[in-house]
């Protein structure tokens, strides 16, 4: 049961355990494999193994003979449903036309070329295999760098030089600045592919009502509204007639934030058969066909002074796009470009963007977004540049950073940073690790023959994403808060959480506006014909947009509830506190619950006030977040087979206000794991002729909890402006501040044999190389 | 993937260059090789069973021999596809001769897709190994038994 | 994952296992996590799943003699906590308790893993450093293959078809004998990138029995004879140990992927080497 917490405490601030975990924990939550329906159908996908092949034709003929089989559908059938949405309008960008099953050409490994739908699940799977594709493989290119090169072969071919678009900005006199530099350094560093794991795999359960020509999508998704507005256009059915359910979604990450083929796809076999029918992905196709996250080769320079002082960075970013664009894929590294600087005061940039097709699944948003990549690249470049000149990274950072008296402050890359005093948690991370100790034995331990390293990051990150002139679909939220009837509170909120724990936070701060218990309230979410429509979940955007919209739902709803509550008490100055509706001269009181009642009942009615006690709102934010914080890293590096020990993982965040430190913990904790993930082990490699040779968790390495270090946590708080709750974010930050500190000390730690970089991921064979004299 | 090795034959090389191109030698050696049917001059159509720990899979597909130099080299092209993957080797096979003896030599890439590549990264080496080794293995039963009087 | 269609079928006595595995689409089930994994993948479809779980006796483990044998379904979390085993015979406990995950070591069979013969299992390294005995029955029989003979090749062993192994052998640990298993793990699934067994005798200061067992390396696992000939009669110096650590990779064709390469995979093994030879000695040393 969750914790009930009497009204007279506060709840924000404090260490609550999680309303939702009861139910994960035990296995009783409602996702959408969970859903059953009477005559439901089930439909398994035929995927190429191509990277690149013609289709040349299709034999379904045995698989529809199969006893069970209902139907088999190809491109031919789907042609015109779609495309898959993209949501990206760049200058010039090249969007090739993404049906929902492939037509005459496949683009990469577990492109879907057709389907079967079948009695059950079981037969559905037997008879992909009766399905014969006759394909004629053509070449592939699988890495950006080799695509952009003359000759490769073209991914689309009506575009042969593999680019999708090409993107600049640029700020001060970059040219004039990098000529006067006292000292320039340059550096190739990549972010490799990633494959988002979610613990749960995609699933969509589609649901036709012929009578009513009404369509229900139940499906794993981060943002249910955007996917009602999209998937109606795809089918052509008008968007009011189409309900999208985003049921318990066991993670995201990023690769639930779009719209895929599959849910249109189930919606369209759903109205074609007049059954509901369940699609459940594998395990294996969502490593080879959901979305892939970073991709990025990225060449930097960075001028300066030979004091420390940064002035200038440049930047040219070839983003592996893959073979089409998903709902966010060619925006992602434009949000790197936007972080270039990190929290330093340098605004001479230049980024140039390209954008590069390969025969892969695409790229999108996963977890951090292009923000990783931008950090890694500045954190990284930094600690270069303080070797150059011969610097300690604490110091090169504390010449560069943006001092707390100057926020807000407009960087140039066109963002406006809210708030920040960047020296707090790097001071507290550097007491916590006891800095200058641990460069003593460090010291000693390179004395000694040792191999020890230390590094830090000191991160910045874009959250609460964002206002709407900058998101593609609207960067606003909303809320709707009702007292019912018995003074319980239901929330209403856009947003879609994965595991964030928002009914947990969302529920601390309206039970202190409200003062009702936290058991008395009941945040909903996900379904589109309960809740009014929203945005979603991702960005690190829930709490602090979502989550204004709530509270300022509940102000004006406080406003009305005090107007009834002077109406049964008579009196026109009354206060509203702890639950209860006080006359402030009489001293006399009404509780929530009464004023509810008399709210519903209206048996008479304050003057110009409609029944019922209910408020929404819908908040546009005026700005981003930038939440911001410091990790550092100790690492010992095993001499004789390359591996890395981390001694010491210290992660200080100040992602503003903080509603829940065990919500915090729990998303810095995690986040960390991933950016290790990053770091050390994760990998989705192709190999030449475009196959996805990390396609099952065998050779695809997430860190478990038996290789997590001990993670040494604290908050510093600086609030937002931005927001009246004055939260920032925190679902991504640890992640972004993880990698480079991570890279930098081990970095570091090779630093005596001349090392100055290394590309991720950081396995014990490429640190033996190094070892070795082999630079890597 | 890259692939290169040697084993020794017990043949002179002219008799191993002629073993290598002889259908019924290569059907017989080639592990899990059900037939082959010669379909034009070098090109050969091969239906294929590999069995494997608890793997089972059948394979159609093709083997090819171009760039003919007898008795010194020639190019294997074999190429499979079947439910589970896909796959496609290619090597220069060089013959040196050693009197009685001769050691044959391949340099090759290859190429795996489908369910086998997307799950097997870690076995495909040693596999292609196993699967080189039982070849050599049995053609050199085949070499030995056609030399004993 | 989905699976193909299968028959599942729980035999009560080897008697009746063999008769259901008479059949060329039947196959064999211990604990099934080498097994499962391939059919839900469909690179393995039999027609029938023959179970092994209920047919009684399989999983004893007892001490007999100098001997101390296991039957075939003993789990490796049955291996890595058992007293008995713990402290008769500490090296195969050591290679259980490196096995994978909690989940799988529950599971999962050392019959069931030799038969499977991975070139990365952990137990051949341990099983070729004990000289373990394998007895393997089949319908009417049984004969006893020594661990040397046993692991041939990739996922080559010498099992016939419809032959069951039933029980490991593996000695006592003498006294004066101490042995390690090292291994470097491969981050995605666990197996071992190499894995070394070693297990050292010491007699007046000198090492008198040497047994290396090595896994992950090659095709298969084996004995390095040739590291066991350097050492022995040494007396197990750090540079005795490097010398003889210095070989266990010779005449090895070495195993290359994604994640460790030939020359990497070879480094290691030596590097593991030392170290199993170092922890053996000090065990040894320490008795
Ligand atoms: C996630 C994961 C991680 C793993 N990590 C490791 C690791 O780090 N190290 C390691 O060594 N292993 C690892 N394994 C493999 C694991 O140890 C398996 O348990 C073992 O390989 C097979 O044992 P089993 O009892 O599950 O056999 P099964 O899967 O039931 O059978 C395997 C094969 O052996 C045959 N067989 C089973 N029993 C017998 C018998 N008595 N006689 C004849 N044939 C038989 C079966 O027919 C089948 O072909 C891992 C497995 C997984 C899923």
């Amino acid at each position: 049961m969750a914790t009930t917490i009497t009204k007279l405490d506060t709840l924000v601030g404090r260490k609550i355990k999680r309303k939702e975990d009861p139910r994960l924990i035990t296995g009783t939550a409602t996702y959408v494999d969970d859903i059953q329906m009477p005559g439901m159908y089930h439909a398994c996908i035929v995927r190429s193994p191509h990277a690149a092949a013609h289709i040349r034709g299709i034999e379904t003929k045995a698989a529809l003979e199969l006893p069970g089989v209902v139907a088999v559908y190809t491109g031919a059938d789907v042609k015109d449903v779609g495309p898959v949405p993209c949501g990206a309008s760049l200058p010039g960008l090249r969007v090739p036309h993404h049906h929902i099953l492939a037509q005459d050409r496949v683009y990469y490994v577990g492109h879907p070329v057709a389907v079967v739908v079948a009695r059950d699940r079981y037969i559905a799977r037997d008879a992909v295999d009766l399905i014969e594709v006759d394909f004629d493989p053509t070449d592939a290119v699988a890495d950006p760098e080799k695509a952009l090169a003359e000759g490769a072969p073209a991914v689309h071919p009506q575009w042969p030089d593999n680019i999708a678009f090409n993107y600049h900005q640029e700020n001060g006199e970059v040219d004039k600045v990098f000529a006067e530099a006292e000292v320039v350094v340059k550096q190739r560093i990549t972010s490799q592919r990633l494959i988002p794991c979610s613990m749960e795999t995609r699933g969509v359960v589609a649901d036709y009502r012929s009578g009513e020509k009404a369509l229900t999508i139940y499906s794993s998704s981060q943002i249910p509204h955007l996917m009602r507005s999209l998937v109606a256009g795809m089918l052509g059915i008008p968007e009011n007639k189409l309900r999208v359910v985003a049921p318990e979604v066991g993670g995201g990450f990023g690769c639930k934030l779009n719209v895929y083929a599959e849910e249109a796809l189930m919606g369209f076999i759903a109205i074609r058969t007049g059954k509901p029918v369940k699609w459940i992905e594998s395990r294996r196709e969502h490593m080879q066909a959901t979305i892939h996250g970073r991709g990025h080769v990225d060449y930097y320079e960075i001028a300066a002074r030979r004091d420390g002082v940064i002035t200038g960075i440049k930047l040219k970013l070839i983003q592996d796009l893959g073979s089409y664009h998903q709902l966010l894929t060619p925006v992602i590294p434009t949000l790197s470009v936007l972080m270039m600087p990190g929290l330093y005061r340098c605004k001479t940039v230049r980024a140039d963007i390209v954008g590069v097709f390969t025969n892969c699944v695409p790229t999108d948003a996963y977890r951090g977004a292009g923000r990783p990549e931008a950090t890694h690249g500045i954190e990284r470049m930094v600690d270069i540049l303080a070797a150059e000149l011969k610097m300690d990274p604490v110091e090169i950072r504390l010449k560069n950073f943006i001092h707390s008296d100057e926020f807000p402050y407009a960087t140039g890359t066109g963002l406006m940073y809210d708030s920040g005093d960047y020296t707090k948690p790097l001071k507290t991370a550097l007491e916590m690790a006891n800095y200058n100790e641990l460069r003593a034995e460090q010291t000693k331990a390179r004395a000694a023959g040792r191999y020890m390293g230390i590094g830090l990051s000191t991160y910045g990150e874009i959250c609460a994403i964002g206002p709407s002139p900058a998101t593609p679909a609207g960067g606003w939220e909303s809320a709707t808060v009702r007292v019912e009837p018995s003074g319980t509170v239901t929330v209403l909120t856009g947003i879609k959480p994965q595991g964030q724990g928002e009914e947990t936070t969302f529920s601390q701060i309206a039970a202190d506006e409200l003062g009702v218990g936290f058991d008395d309230v009941v945040v909903m979410h996900g379904d589109t014909s309960v809740v009014q429509y929203g945005i979603g979940t991702f960005g690190s955007r829930a709490t602090a947009i979502g989550g204004t919209a709530m509270y300022l739902a509940i102000q004006e709803l406080k406003t009305k509830i005090k107007r009834f509550g002077a109406m049964l008490l008579d009196s026109d100055d009354v206060s509203y506190a702890n639950g209860r509706c006080t006359c402030n001269k009489s001293g006399k009181s009404v509780s929530l619950a009464e004023i509810a009642g008399a709210a519903h009942r209206a048996m008479k009615l304050p003057a110009n006030t409609e029944p019922g006690l209910v408020a929404s709102n819908f908040w546009e934010p005026p700005n981003f977040t930038f939440p911001f914080g410091a990790h550092i890293v100790v690492t010992e590096i095993d001499k004789d087979t390359g591996a890395i020990e981390i001694r010491r993982y210290i992660a200080v965040d100040d992602c503003g206000k903080v509603i829940n430190p065990l919500i915090v913990a729990g998303q810095v904790q995690g986040g960390v794991v991933q950016g290790l993930g990053q770091a050390l082990y994760e990998h989705g490699i192709y190999d030449d002729s475009g196959q996805l040779l990390t396609g099952e968790f065998m050779d695809y390495a997430i860190p478990k909890a038996s290789m997590s270090p001990n993670i040494e946590m604290a908050s510093t708080e600086t609030p937002t402006p931005v927001n009246p709750l004055r939260v920032k974010g925190v679902g991504e930050a640890a992640t972004i501040g993880c990698s480079p500190a991570v890279v930098n000390s081990v970095v570091d730690a090779l630093s005596p044999l001349g090392v100055r970089h290394l590309d991720m991921p950081l396995t014990s064979e490429k640190i033996w190389k190094v070892l070795q004299g082999g630079r890597a | 993937m890259k692939i290169h090795g040697s084993h020794a034959l017990p043949a002179g090389a002219a008799r191993a260059y002629n073993l290598l191109q002889d259908p019924e030698v290569l059907a017989s050696c080639m592990p899990g090789c059900e037939k082959l049917v010669k379909v034009a001059d070098g090109t050969y159509e091969m239906k294929m069973k590999m069995v494997l720990a608890a793997v089972s899979g059948q394979f159609d597909g093709k083997v090819r021999i171009t760039d003919p130099d007898p008795p010194h080299s020639f190019k294997l092209v074999v190429e499979g596809t079947g439910r589970i993957g896909f796959m496609k080797g290619e090597g220069l096979l060089r013959i040196t001769p050693g009197g009685e003896q001769c050691t044959v030599q391949y340099d090759g890439d290859v190429h795996v897709g489908g369910t086998i590549a997307a799950v097997g990264q870690r076995l495909i080496d040693s596999t292609s190994k196993l699967m080189i080794k039982r070849f050599f293995d049995k053609l050199c039963e085949r070499a030995a038994a056609a030399s004993a009087p | 994952m989905i699976a193909q269609n299968f028959d599942y079928l729980t035999p009560v006595s080897l008697a009746e296992a063999f008769d259901l595995l008479n059949d060329p689409g039947a196959k064999v089930m211990a604990g099934g996590m080498s097994l499962i994994p391939m059919m839900k993948l469909r690179l393995a479809a039999p027609e029938r799943v023959v179970d092994l779980r209920h047919v009684p006796g399989l999983n004893k483990i007892q001490q007999d003699g100098a001997m101390l044998r296991i039957g075939a379904m003993t789990t490796h979390h049955e291996l890595e906590s058992t007293p008995l085993v713990r402290a008769a015979c500490p090296l195969l406990a050591q290679a259980a308790a490196a096995i994978g995950d909690v989940q799988v070591r529950n599971v999962g069979t050392i019959g069931g893993s030799i038969a499977h013969a991975d070139p990365s299992a952990d137990y051949p390294a341990a099983l070729q450093a004990l000289e373990a005995e394998i007895r393997i029955a089949h319908r009417g029989g049984e004969r006893t293959v020594l661990a040397k003979d046993f692991f041939q090749d990739t996922f080559t062993t010498a099992l016939e078809p419809n032959e069951l192994i039933v029980e490991i052998s593996v000695p006592l640990e003498a006294k004066c004998t101490g042995a390690s298993y090292q291994k470097m793990l491969q981050p995605a699934s666990g197996f071992a990138i190499v894995g070394i067994a070693a297990r050292v005798s010491m007699d007046g200061g000198k090492v008198s029995m040497v047994r290396v067992g090595v896994t992950g390396l090659g095709g298969s696992s084996y004995r390095a004879a040739n590291v066991e000939a350097l050492l022995v009669g040494s007396e197990g110096s750090a540079a005795d140990i490097g010398k003889a650590a210095a070989v266990v990779a010779e005449g090895i064709d070495a195993n290359s992927d994604i994640h460790a390469s030939a020359e990497y995979r070879a480094h290691l093994a030596r590097v593991y080497t030392a170290r199993a030879l170092s922890a053996a000695i000090a065990r040894a040393e320490a008795q």
